[in-house]
């Protein structure tokens, strides 16, 4: 495939990652879009979609632990995992410095993800050819 | 040239957050892009009628954030005709100042939008 047919995609992540497909679907439009040679610019993860980025989730271990597999990927292949603050603070996903600012004993935001504003995904959406919502 | 980004609310105002959220991310983006245009289709067209009251089931009442639309120039704002008709609503009802459109024209004005996001 040429350079000229590469698509660079971002991803809005909406769907719980327990109890919602389009959690897992995400993860898996990314891979086939990696491998077929397609940029991915970023993944935003909004509503319930930002319970992705716990550090607790803890899956049996004959099923798919998706926070593992969206950290390999994104680590793989270098592109950002944006968590809404709003969103995460409200669902109980916390960094060290809300943490420490809110008075809280524990932190769970799983490495890379990143809490960020709403402002990251309307980067997201200006810098890619399309946004793909799940 | 910048994007043009339709966000389109479907879901009733209260059961699940993505009504309020969806009003979040509407607000935010609005900083940024200023060709927004908001679609209320279904029951979304619920979010816009006038007397929630939120607090008797424990969630926010964001209608007054509705009304913010227009201080952050947020101009497009559309919502289904047949929605309304179907759930016997009309326009003096709404909270804000919305442009009715028909299924044909929601249909045109979605398939011009770079992008789209759902709640």
């Amino acid at each position: 495939m040429s350079d000229s047919q590469d698509i660079k995609f971002s991803l809005l992540v909406t769907g719980n990652p327990a109890s919602d497909q389009s959690a897992s679907t995400a993860l898996q439009f990314c891979e086939a879009a990696l491998s077929a040679g397609h940029h991915i610019s970023g993944v935003f993860f909004y509503l319930d979609g930002v319970l992705t980025a716990s550090h607790l989730i803890s899956p049996a271990s004959d099923e798919v632990n998706l926070p593992d597999r969206w950290a390999a990927l994104a680590t793989q292949y270098n592109f950002p995992l944006e968590v809404c603050v709003s969103a995460s603070l409200r669902r109980g996903i916390v960094n060290e410095t809300e943490a420490m600012q809110l008075d809280l004993q524990h932190y769970n935001l799983k490495a890379p993800f990143v809490l960020s504003g709403l402002g990251q995904l309307a980067e997201l959406s200006a810098s890619c050819d399309r946004l793909i919502q799940f | 040239m910048e994007k043009k980004i339709g966000i389109v609310n479907r879901q009733a105002p209260h059961g699940r957050s993505d009504a309020r959220e969806a009003l979040d991310l509407t607000l935010a983006l609005s900083a940024y892009n200023e060709s927004l245009s908001v679609f209320f289709i279904g029951d979304g067209v619920y979010q816009l009628l006038k007397k929630h009251q939120a607090s008797r089931i424990l969630q926010k009442d964001f209608q007054p954030m509705l009304k913010m639309f227009e201080l952050y120039d947020i101009e497009q704002v559309y919502i289904c005709a047949n929605s309304l008709a179907q759930r016997n609503i009309s326009v003096e009802q709404l909270v804000i100042k919305t442009e009715l459109l028909s299924t044909e024209e929601i249909k045109q004005y979605l398939a011009e939008q770079d992008q789209l996001m759902s709640f």
